[in-house]
């Protein structure tokens, strides 16, 4: 409530119709003032030189009827300049003598002959010959009748102004309504204009709320088309925008598959690596059978030798089947999907002579989907033996919480770059196409993020790298299961 | 300023306008032969053009002469020029012509109600709560005419009866120069009270009763003689003078003297002797007397 009374959370298509609605209040107040003034003004000039007029030609007739101290005759000339000035709406006129005894009046019951004016009906003191207060319902005028030496009489005179009072209310009432109806078409008109003019923010803002949600779209073509050049060309930047989202996503996900790809290259070439090295072994005991066949003892080992041979074989092709069919229904890990990783990761272990240590949970099948965690874990595996040095142990340690599992991966190697640890435990849009360090940890980087699952980068003080990975349980197991 | 003084001084202007006038005659009495000049005083309503052209429509037919009518704003200007001669007969009040005897001769007297007799009235305001003239005293009062009898002499009379004079008896007077005035006056509450003839306010209330509804009469004079019309006493034109009278002797046999006649809500004009003017001129030298 506090923030909506506010005016600067309003929003523009309210504020600047009051803004114009204020402006324009300012200008009809500022008009108001000067029209009433010249109003006033007008009114008084006109109604001044009309007294002046009404009491020239009543001095002129009553003059010598004070001379002549005709009381009738000043009446009577007093009576015909009422009459005759009926545009001027006198009220009444007095007319004393210099000592301020009435002469004769228009109304001589109210002012009889011969009584001393009161002072307070005889209010425009020395030099003021007219008074009119603009809006007021009557005015005064006085003027002095004299002959050279000395002050014959004195006309004092009212007049109704309620008529000019009227017409000045008539005007403000017509200034009013003006201004007011002015002020609400404007103000009408600005919330039309600044609606209209705000549209294409609008729009521009329900786009980019939407690609905040993930779902960015582009503006449609019409929509661009409809506005004018300023928003036509931000719509079509907004585009480019979208669309080089999009293009980024899709050569990430290609780069994925590359990598995918070469991972799968590599492995097939461990894997004929694996088949090859027994099959020196078998052919060997395939010649000593076929040499020494009939000799039981040699029969019997050949045999064995070949059998323990081709379970090799048999094994390594079983797990990288397993490892490369994504597109079947998720399995639940189990703790032999580790025992196939340090069979497959074996042969490059070999080749480097570093020792593989696993350990964790015993066949317990948790609520995880296998094949990403262990191609995550498995890339981290390879990142490590390849980091290790000869002789140096690389160790995969399982633990199992209630609501999560943590694996983690470490070695005796000289330590994960920063950027790539950055990139593993923050993330980042191309950080691994930046890096240049290869799209392992990407990949990796992006499973975590598929499985909701974090990392953390440790450099023990006794070398080496320690990537502990969090996998939260889709659902919670009983740690009765936990070994 | 004091009535009594304007009065004396009236006096003389109008005695020495009929010495002069009586030597003057010849040379300028006359505008153009043949003419008759009627002049009229403020007795009656002197501002109805219609009245007036009627009446110089009839008086022109009915004397064969040409008329040529001369209104002045006082009495007093009338009478001098009767008096002088320069007008061959006029309409004035009682009092000039009593004033004047000496100088004038009767030619007719109006009928007012059958009779050639009228009052003067003192009215005040309607709400006015006065019972007796007494009750005036310290007014403001309207006079119409120093020289007319109703709306001056009769009021002066009846002061100086008890010994009263109007500078002393009223707080101030003022001469409206109108009987119609001397209402409006009144009506307005310009003057607390006013003399006014009985027959102009008589038929005021049947032309303008919304003014004169607004005064009430407080006392009525005895009758008196209706104003008449007279000439010099050694008219320019005798034979003139006599078709004038002959012409408002039969006002009643014609159609536009007859209309003049209703219009002035009058009867008709008869001859009559100065003797009907005796009881103003009784009041003429009360006033005199009283100084």
């Amino acid at each position: 409530m506090i923030a909506r009374l506010d005016p600067r959370q309003w929003p523009v298509t309210l504020k600047v119709p009051l803004a114009v609605a204020a402006l324009m209040v300012l200008v009809g107040l500022a008009l108001s003032e000067r029209v009433l003034s010249r109003l006033g003004e007008t009114q008084e000039r006109q109604l001044r030189a009309l007294a002046q007029t009404y009491l020239d030609s009543l001095s002129s007739a009553v003059a010598p009827a004070i001379l002549r101290d005709d009381v009738w005759e000043v009446y009577d000339a007093i009576m015909r300049a009422q009459d005759l000035n009926k545009n001027l709406h006198p009220l009444s006129a007095v007319i004393t003598d210099a000592e301020g005894l009435v002469i004769a009046a228009s109304d001589p019951r109210r002012f009889p002959v011969g009584v001393r004016l009161p002072s307070d009906l005889a209010p425009l003191g020395a030099g003021r010959d007219f008074s009119f207060e603009t809006g007021a319902q009557f005015a005064t005028a006085t003027h002095v009748l004299s002959y050279p030496g000395r002050i014959v009489g004195i006309i004092h005179a009212t007049f109704d102004t309620s008529h000019l009072a009227l017409e000045r209310r008539d005007v403000v009432l017509a200034l009013v309504a003006t201004n007011g109806m002015v002020t609400l078409l404007l103000a009408v008109a600005g919330w039309l204009l600044v609606a209209r003019m705000m549209a294409p923010v609008r729009t521009l803002s329900r786009y980019l709320g939407d690609a905040s949600e993930g779902r960015a779209t582009l503006v449609p073509p019409e929509a661009v088309a409809r506005n004018g050049a300023e928003f036509a060309r931000l719509f079509l930047a907004y585009n480019a925008l979208v669309r080089s989202m999009y293009e980024r996503e899709d050569l990430a996900r290609q780069l994925a598959d590359e990598h995918r790809l070469g991972s799968l290259g590599r492995l097939t070439s461990a894997l004929a690596h694996e088949i090859n090295n027994p099959l020196g072994g078998l052919f060997n005991a395939l010649a000593t059978l076929k040499t020494h066949g009939h000799h039981a003892a040699v029969r019997k080992s050949s045999l064995g030798l070949l059998e323990r041979g081709l379970v090799g074989i048999r094994d390594v092709v079983r797990t990288t089947l397993a490892l490369y069919r994504p597109e079947q229904a998720p399995r639940p890990l189990a703790m032999a999907d580790f025992e196939d990783l340090q069979l497959l990761v074996a042969p490059a272990a070999r080749r480097k002579g570093v020792d593989l240590r696993f350990s964790g949970p015993v066949d317990v099948l948790l609520p995880l989907p296998s094949t990403p965690v262990r191609q995550a874990v498995l890339n981290l595996l390879l990142n490590a033996v390849s980091a290790a040095p000869p002789g140096s142990e690389v160790a995969v340690d399982a633990l199992l919480e209630p609501t999560a599992l943590h694996v983690v991966v470490s070695d005796h190697g000289s330590g994960l770059p920063e950027p790539a640890a950055r990139l593993l435990a923050v993330g980042g849009e191309t950080g691994g196409l930046s890096w240049g360090g290869g799209l392992g940890l990407w990949t990796t980087r992006r499973i975590l993020d598929d499985l909701g699952a974090s990392a953390e980068v440790e450099r023990p003080e006794t070398g080496g790298t320690r990537i502990r990975l969090l996998f939260p349980l889709i659902a919670p197991v009983e740690l009765a299961h936990v070994a | 300023m004091g009535t009594g003084s304007r009065m004396d001084r009236r006096a003389v202007l109008a005695a020495a306008a009929s010495m002069v006038g009586a030597t003057l005659v010849p040379l300028f009495a006359r505008a153009s032969a043949g003419t008759i000049r009627f002049g009229l005083t403020p007795v009656f309503l002197t501002s109805d053009l219609e009245l007036l052209g009627r009446l110089q429509s009839y008086l022109r037919r009915a004397t064969g002469f040409p008329v040529e009518l001369v209104s002045r704003r006082t009495y007093q200007e009338i009478t001098a020029l009767l008096v002088s001669g320069q007008l061959d007969a006029a309409w004035i009040c009682g009092y000039p012509f009593v004033a004047h005897r000496d100088a004038l001769q009767l030619v007719a007297v109006p009928l007012w109600r059958g009779q050639p007799l009228y009052q003067s009235c003192l009215i005040v305001d309607r709400d006015r709560n006065a019972r007796d003239f007494q009750d005036l005293k310290g007014d403001i009062h309207a006079f119409s005419d120093p020289d007319s009898n109703s709306g001056f002499l009769v009021t002066r009379a009846l002061l100086a009866e008890h010994g009263l004079k109007p500078p002393s008896f009223f707080a101030r007077t003022f001469f409206t120069y109108g009987h119609r005035n001397v209402i409006r006056a009144v009506a307005s509450g310009l003057a607390r009270s006013g003399s006014v003839d009985g027959y102009v306010l008589a038929v005021m209330r049947e032309i303008e009763p919304e003014l004169t509804s607004q005064v009430a009469i407080l006392r009525r004079s005895e009758w008196l003689g209706f104003p008449p019309i007279a000439a010099p006493r050694h008219p320019a034109d005798p034979q003139a003078l006599a078709a004038l009278t002959e012409a408002f002797s039969r006002m009643n046999g014609d159609e536009d003297g007859r209309a003049v006649l209703a219009m002035l809500r009058l009867d008709g004009f008869v001859p009559q002797e100065t003797s009907l003017f005796d009881p103003i001129a009784a009041k003429a030298a009360l006033v005199a007397g009283a100084g």
